[in-house]
């Protein structure tokens, strides 16, 4: 879950680590309530969950209170890459001397934290990192124990800092690794961590993303979570099922984010065809699940069939098949319904599909599944 | 000859008496897993399926001699499953368990590399030494013994791919399916440093996906170390980046993590490289000849 930069500040916030002050506008005037409040020069800031925000016009300098709600304004009717903003972030613009980078993420394959700090912060630090990436210091954090200051200390002054600074950012670190391991991080980032002149350190982006598997320890998240989701996409999440919407034409459900993509690469293949969307099952199929992940997949407008790649290992599949059959009688679909479902119980599951009018492909490769669709809607490879 | 488990292995399920506990615990049982005992916290002297069921691992591990434990437990109480069972002495851990936080695997991972044991999983499909042991959530029904060894970082595809050499009659000496978490117990190197010693398995399969650098470090050991062929799959060719924000992720990765760093990597070492699912059978009979 990627939490937006005022509710990632306000957390760092909690924890210790210097923001600058100002907070959320939701219209024109509470902006300027907020500039009038804290005074100008102020920074406006787009809140939308998307890398590139500054580039693509969400992030403006104000230094006339006279200007603030037109600008306000502007930002709040804008999207970016196709996302509305949840707000306006107003903040008190500070004078920057030095711009740092500070983010920790988790490397995959040793599976420990890793905190990360480059002395050239900024919007082109992805550019530092692959022109200069001996710029970028790294820190290993053993996940059995804690993080101590001395560790820090020999990291930061890697990065050229001294006295005063080097303490403030040393606590910046230490504080940000503890929101990290607090609230399950997968990201937490400062990007740019700001030294001014009279030597004080702020954090002036703060970027947030939650484990969703941990939610269970951070109810307030999940609550926020579940506000913003539909009924049948809480039932989804509840079981472990994942969706993401693509533009192609051909609905898809399978049992594994593997053999997912897998399909996904077959069905490329025989263009004009391409997959109308990823939807991976999880572990948790029941019939009722197997309905809401039909009836969503067959949202997508200008479908011309359904492709279904389920296997019966830990998935009961032939209850799954009733949902099947539930959604194709009910909403009284008209397209192919193409179906591989294999393993445990897989008689049973075929007689269910069958009797729906489903094309039951009994083989186990997908691609005689995607085959047989492909020459069914009469596509040649 | 197989790899992790055999005939003989004797083991322990965790979360026996929840639903999927016992259902797969049958399932197991059906394909000649020894299984001793099982596990559930307030349940201890309970039978399902006519097996013990005890509080306690310690309980377990001081009545029986115990190879693996598997567990079907809460994602919730999953780290502290998994480390009652490490410090009962257990040596090889299988979480099936899904959706645990990344912040605990980490931990489960540090404190198992110390305790020099072995995790397989979580979101794992589980083992299978085909004829011998099963042990997780594999349909056996998909499997037939061997000299292939196959290692999936996705369950589902590892499925597929043993069901489509049974087809042309090629069969596996051990299938292990890693898991699919963002991290897992064991990388792939792991594992294939084990096939490399099995005298049964001829051939190694490997099933990526798309996403971290287990392939690309797979490569270098493949490259320096392995004397068996090796044939790869990696899914997700077409998949679209995802939205991203923050550069954390990109920093540590620096272009690695995409199916084409993976099979040039791959490639590279010598691997036989599929690009359709559909291309491992041939691949893996040519090898065989």
């Amino acid at each position: 879950m990627r939490l937006h930069e005022y509710e990632a500040r306000e957390i760092f916030s909690k924890y210790g680590i210097n923001i600058q002050l100002g907070k959320l506008a939701k219209t024109t005037q509470e902006a300027l309530q907020i500039a009038t409040n804290i005074g100008v020069p102020v920074v406006l800031k787009s809140q939308v969950l998307v890398g590139g925000r500054g580039k693509a016009g969400g992030i403006k300098i104000i230094d006339n209170l006279n200007e603030v709600e037109r600008a306000a304004d502007e930002i709040l009717k804008s999207e970016i890459k196709g996302y509305k903003p949840e707000g306006v972030l107003v903040l008190k613009k500070i004078e920057i001397e030095k711009e740092i980078y500070l983010g920790m993420t988790i490397e995959r394959t040793s599976g420990i934290p890793i905190i990360m700090l480059c002395s050239e912060g900024g919007v082109d630090i992805e550019e530092v990192a692959h022109r200069n990436p001996e710029k970028i210091f790294k820190l290993s954090v053993d996940p059995l124990q804690n993080l101590y200051s001395f560790q820090i200390i020999n990291i930061v002054k890697k990065i050229g800092l001294t006295g005063k600074t080097l303490i403030g950012v040393v606590n910046a670190v230490f504080k940000l690794y503890q929101v990290f391991k607090a609230y399950d991080g997968l990201i937490a980032e400062i990007n740019p961590l700001v030294i001014t002149e009279n030597q004080e350190i702020f954090c002036v982006d703060a970027v947030l993303e939650v484990d969703d598997s941990a939610l269970f320890r951070h109810p307030e998240l999940n609550k926020r979570k579940l506000n913003n989701m539909s009924e049948r996409d809480k039932r989804l999440m509840e079981k472990g099922a994942t969706f993401v919407k693509l533009n192609g034409n051909i609905g898809l459900i399978c049992s594994g984010a593997g053999l997912a993509m897998a399909t996904m690469d077959l069905v490329k293949d025989y263009p004009p065809l391409a997959p109308a969307n990823f939807l991976e099952t999880g572990g948790g199929i029941t019939s009722e699940l197997m309905f809401d992940c039909m009836e969503l997949v067959l949202e997508q407008p200008g479908l011309k069939a359904v492709l279904i790649n389920i296997y019966g290992g830990i998935n009961p599949i032939h209850e799954g098949a009733k949902g099947i059959a539930k959604a194709i009688r009910e909403k009284k679909v008209n397209i192919p319904v193409v179906a591989k479902a294999l393993g445990n119980r897989q008689e049973e599951t075929w007689k269910t599909l069958e009797e729906a009018g489903v094309y039951v492909i009994k083989e186990s490769e997908t691609q005689q599944a995607v085959k047989f669709l492909s020459e069914l809607l009469g596509v040649k490879k | 000859m197989s790899i992790l488990i055999n005939r003989n292995t004797q083991v322990l399920v965790q979360g026996i008496t929840g639903n999927i506990g016992t259902t797969q615990t049958k399932l197991m049982l059906k394909e000649g897993t020894k299984i001793l005992a099982g596990v559930t916290p307030g349940k201890g002297g309970e039978r399902v399926e006519n097996i013990p069921v005890f509080d306690t691992v310690e309980e377990v591990v001081s009545n029986f001699s115990i190879d693996v434990s598997v567990l079907f437990v809460p994602a919730t109480v999953a780290k502290d499953s998994v480390l009652e069972a490490i410090n009962s002495g257990i040596k090889l851990v299988v979480l099936i368990t899904e959706h645990i936080p990344v912040h605990d695997v980490m931990e489960m991972k540090a404190y198992v590399f110390q305790k020099k044991a072995l995790l397989i999983g979580p979101t794992t499909p589980g083992i299978i030494t085909p004829g011998e042991c099963k042990i997780g959530i594999l349909p056996a029904n998909m499997f037939c013994s061997g000299s292939v060894g196959i290692i999936s970082r996705s369950g589902t595809l590892a499925y597929e791919v043993a069901a489509n050499l049974c087809k042309i009659g090629i069969g596996q000496s051990t299938v292990v399916g890693m898991g699919a978490d963002l991290v897992a117990g064991t990388n792939l190197v792991d594992i294939l440093k084990l096939f490399n010693q099995d005298k049964e398995t001829k051939v190694v399969v490997l099933v990526g996906e798309v996403g971290g650098t287990q392939e690309e470090d797979a490569a270098l050991f493949i490259s320096a170390k392995m004397s068996k062929p090796v044939v790869a799959y990696i899914a997700g060719a077409s998949v679209p980046p995802g939205k991203r924000m923050g550069h954390a992720g990109a920093i540590i990765e620096r272009g690695k993590g995409s199916a084409k760093s993976k099979i040039e990597a791959l490639s590279v070492a010598g691997v036989k490289a599929a690009n359709k699912l559909y291309e491992i059978p041939s691949l893996v009979k040519d090898l065989l000849l």
